[in-house]
């Protein structure tokens, strides 16, 4: 029985944390960088417009650039996927009244909702419990969303710097000075091809990391600084379609069940959410806890199996597949968020610092708060024209009296329940939420979802046939994610690639975008693990799992629009 | 529409793809087509057959060497001296940049990446595939001189059955910065026949083969029908054979008239790179492979064993 983390990849965070290299007078010098055009980086950066324009002399000492945001994809919201079934409570306070909701790119508030228990042929409706009640939340791409808020954030003065990664920090007696971005133009043995572009150094007075699920820099920044927290991260691995459907869908759907097993053994917590997208769009995915056991589990597959289902066959009937994306989600929560939020220099927000309330199946409008709360902790320091060490702590108060917090601590020991098996965790967390976290069950003990000792079951004997019309492989899907990334440059992805078989067939199965393949028989009872990096549409869930994920050559990757 | 094709040549011969523009241009009114660089004069007659009426041609030693700079300095006096209000070009790694420097000189519109064209009312319309070659775009020029780059393998270079074209010779004054670029060396790429973006042949070997040695079955049947070899993105990336032989959505983009596809899936990314081409044949031995929904021909069964019978067919016939 192996366990994934026995095999650690070859990565160390130190070779990620450097000194500037570039002369002084060459280096990039920016106000704030925020690493990420996400909503946390995003709203970070137009609430510093709003605050500059307010107060034109700190903009004035700010430099020319004041504001940057560094996106690896093509443009904002080229990497962002999610449900999305958001609270707009955080783009209220974001926006004010500078804008309404209805300005927003959504397909409106949600219309209604039912929940199912799933088992192969039926459906058994439930009340909706509490914390999965939606009415009054909107229904959004956030993909799209991205975008609009891209647009909204240069309009404010940020100048946005997409296909560019952030692939070291700067560190300095202590201090993030900034990041240094990743080379262009590699060959895949590492060698400069003829377009090679070298990185910049970025250096800022405040470096805001908004990466996002498994970030790179976060995870490099919580070592270096020693900010993780008292539990281990874990994270759950959603996939999702989005279809061009026949009928209108007249509510958002929820279910839970098959095709998941409930067997407390295999550990599968999860489920699936169907939401309309306005009149002919609806999204499908499957959501599963990457700490389950069985190494021939793939949430792909499962998705595609869901779709069989006579309840959900129908919604799509008629349909046509227009877009997939997968997408890692930090399920920690409260227990598993950083001890602190700020080092020198460096302030961590949304869901790279795991700020995800995963009872409730949100996290989008904690990430837009978070942002809009480093940005005015930024500005404060900023204000007094001194950034030391403790000026960033502001942040810290802020996120602790906010409802990001209150909402994360009520639902503290929601996730680690489950691992007592579906229907009893089920029954805690029911007992949990409804009396808002009062139920005191004592911390529950976690532990990274890579040490999940591994079984071999055949489950991935029973996934449909990919049919090209409801069910579809990888490969095709990878080709819908819109991903196209140069294929002869360096390996992106760390990984032990001689591990025993079923190290290997866990993440092969494991990767909805067909990166890993089990190679051939090393003779010493390892096998070789086949990798083709430029499949990968970085959902992380190999950094879960026991590799690592680092940043591609920017603009690599998917080419979200709807997801 | 006084239309003018670039064309590009290697040694004493014209680029294929360029010739397959220049055809199509002649098909929509008179065309002229411009050569530069060593040798163009004794090309002059060649481009007359797919239909030049006047060749410019320019053998200055500032053109010598295959960069882009210069030619820009040529193509500019061209279109001044000649009038021409349409500028055409084949993709390749000169001409997209040729085409982009003579955009940015005249501060012209180019539209790139487009896989045919034509006269609707008058007015040029070229198609430009979009959203993943999902549709056809539309697109337009909205002032003149209208540039316009093609995609490799776009038109058949066919000849048209022109005469000898009006030989007019060019030779601009450079701008200082044209010859700031310097080739500091050539290296070709060891390969015997046809490229894969000019070959009217093409065998490709996926991992169907089985092992990196198994491609010499590929070698074997491209050399017998005189083609050339192309390879899937998987045995690239597991090092059975280099990435100039890549074709699909990461690689290259193919339309021979006959693509052989052996022990190949067909997964989209690769499909994209290879639909347009005439004819597909696809041995398999999985009965299921996507490759099969798409092919003219498909024969399931093993490359190991049908592969060397069809060469030697192949060459029986041939002798």
């Amino acid at each position: 029985m192996s366990r994934a983390s026995n095999f650690p990849p070859p990565f160390s965070p130190r070779d990620y944390v450097a000194e500037p290299t570039d002369p002084a007078d060459e280096r990039i010098e920016v106000g704030v960088l925020i690493v990420g055009a996400g909503p946390a980086g995003l709203a970070c950066a137009i609430r510093l417009g709003q605050l500059l324009e307010e107060h034109p002399d700190v903009a004035e000492r700010l430099g020319d650039v004041p504001v940057a945001v560094l996106e690896k994809g093509k443009q904002p919201g080229s990497h962002l996927l999610s449900g999305a079934v958001v609270n707009p409570r955080a783009l209220h306070r974001l926006f004010g009244d500078r804008l309404r909701i209805d300005d927003l790119p959504s397909f409106g508030p949600v219309p209604g909702e039912s929940v199912y228990v799933l088992t192969r042929r039926a459906a058994l409706p439930i009340p909706p419990p509490p914390p999965m009640r939606n009415h009054g939340n909107w229904i959004f791409s956030l993909s799209q969303l991205g975008r609009f808020l891209g647009e909204r954030a240069e309009e404010g003065g940020a100048m946005i710097l997409p296909e560019t990664s952030a692939q070291k920090l700067l560190v300095s007696h202590g201090r993030v000075l900034g990041v240094r971005t990743g080379d262009k133009g590699r060959g895949r043995e590492g060698g400069e091809l003829g377009n090679f572009e070298a990185g910049s150094d970025l250096v800022a007075k405040v470096t805001v990391l908004a990466e996002g699920t498994q970030g790179h820099l976060t995870g490099v920044a919580l070592d270096r600084f020693g900010l993780r927290g008292e539990d281990p991260q874990v994270w759950e691995l959603g996939v999702k379609e989005v279809w061009k459907v026949a009928k209108p869908l007249d509510r958002i759907i929820h279910t839970m069940g098959w095709p998941l097993r409930p067997g407390r053994k295999y550990r599968e917590f999860g489920g699936s959410f169907i939401y309309p997208m306005g009149k002919d769009m609806v999204t499908i995915g499957l959501v599963v806890g990457l700490d389950y056991r069985d190494a021939s589990l793939s949430v792909h597959d499962l998705l595609q199996e869901l779709k069989t289902h006579p309840k959900i066959r129908k919604i799509l009937a008629g349909g046509e597949r227009v877009e997939w994306g997968a997408k890692t989600i930090p399920s920690g929560g409260f227990h598993s968020l950083p001890r602190r939020l700020h080092a020198p220099g460096l302030l961590l927000c949304g869901d790279g610092a795991g700020m995800v309330n995963i009872p409730r199946l949100k996290g989008v409008h904690y990430a837009i708060e978070s942002g809009r709360l480093a940005a005015e902790a930024a500005f404060r320091a900023l204000q007094r024209g001194e950034t030391p060490a403790s000026a960033l702590s502001s942040y810290d108060d802020a996120v602790r009296a906010s409802f990001i917090w209150d909402d994360l601590y009520e639902v503290r020991n929601m996730r680690q329940v489950f691992g007592r098996g579906f229907f009893v965790g089920g029954a805690l967390a029911s007992a949990m939420t409804m009396s808002k976290g009062r139920v005191e069950l004592g911390k529950m003990p976690a532990e990274p979802d890579a040490d999940q000792p591994l079984l071999v079951t055949d489950r991935d004997k029973s996934y449909p046939a990919p049919d090209g019309a409801l069910t579809f492989d990888k490969l095709s899907s990878v080709f819908a994610s819109g991903n196209k990334t140069r294929d002869d440059q360096p390996n992106h992805i760390r990984l032990e690639r001689r591990v025993p078989r079923d190290v290997a067939q866990l993440w092969a199965h494991m990767c909805p975008a067909q990166v890993y393949e089990v190679g051939p028989e090393e003779g010493d009872g390892t096998v070789k693990v086949d990798v083709a990096p430029s499949n990968c549409v970085q959902c992380g869930a190999i950094t879960a799992k026991g590799g690592r994920l680092t940043p591609p050559e920017g603009g690599s990757g998917p080419e979200y629009t709807l997801t | 529409m006084a239309t003018l094709v670039f064309l590009e040549h290697h040694g004493d011969e014209l680029q294929k793809g360029a010739l397959g523009v220049l055809a199509k241009a002649a098909s929509l009114g008179d065309a002229a087509a411009v050569i530069a660089g060593p040798g163009a004069r004794a090309l002059a007659g060649e481009a007359g057959k797919f239909g030049a009426v006047k060749v410019w041609v320019c053998e200055d030693e500032d053109v010598a060497q295959p960069v882009p700079q210069p030619r820009v300095d040529v193509l500019a006096q061209v279109i001044d001296d000649g009038g021409y209000d349409t500028v055409l070009f084949a993709n390749s790694v000169l001409a997209a940049d040729v085409a982009a420097g003579l955009a940015a000189r005249l501060d012209a519109g180019l539209n790139w990446d487009l896989t045919d064209i034509e006269l609707r009312d008058g007015e040029l319309v070229g198609k430009r595939p979009a959203l993943q070659d999902s549709i056809y775009a539309d697109v337009g020029w909205t002032s003149t001189p209208r540039l316009a780059l093609f995609r490799a393998g776009s038109f058949d270079a066919t000849p048209t059955g022109g005469g000898e074209p009006e030989i007019a010779d060019v030779s601009p004054s450079y701008a200082a910065h044209s010859g700031s670029v310097k080739l500091v060396g050539q290296d070709a790429e060891e390969s015997s026949g046809p490229s894969i973006e000019d070959a009217d042949v093409i065998v490709a070997g996926g991992r169907g083969l089985g092992a990196p040695e198994n491609f010499t079955l590929a070698e074997e049947l491209a050399k017998a029908l005189g083609g050339a070899v192309g390879a899937t993105r998987a045995v690239v990336d597991a090092g059975w054979y280099p990435y100039s032989a890549q074709i699909g959505q990461t690689g290259k983009t193919v339309s021979p008239k006959l693509y052989v596809a052996l022990g190949i899936s067909g997964a989209i990314q690769h499909k994209v790179g290879m639909q347009s081409s005439g004819t597909i044949v696809a041995i398999n031995k999985d009965p299921n492979a996507p490759i099969f929904e798409f092919s003219d021909l498909g024969v399931v069964g093993d490359v190991h064993e049908v592969v060397p019978k069809l060469t030697e067919l192949v060459r029986a016939r041939s002798t």
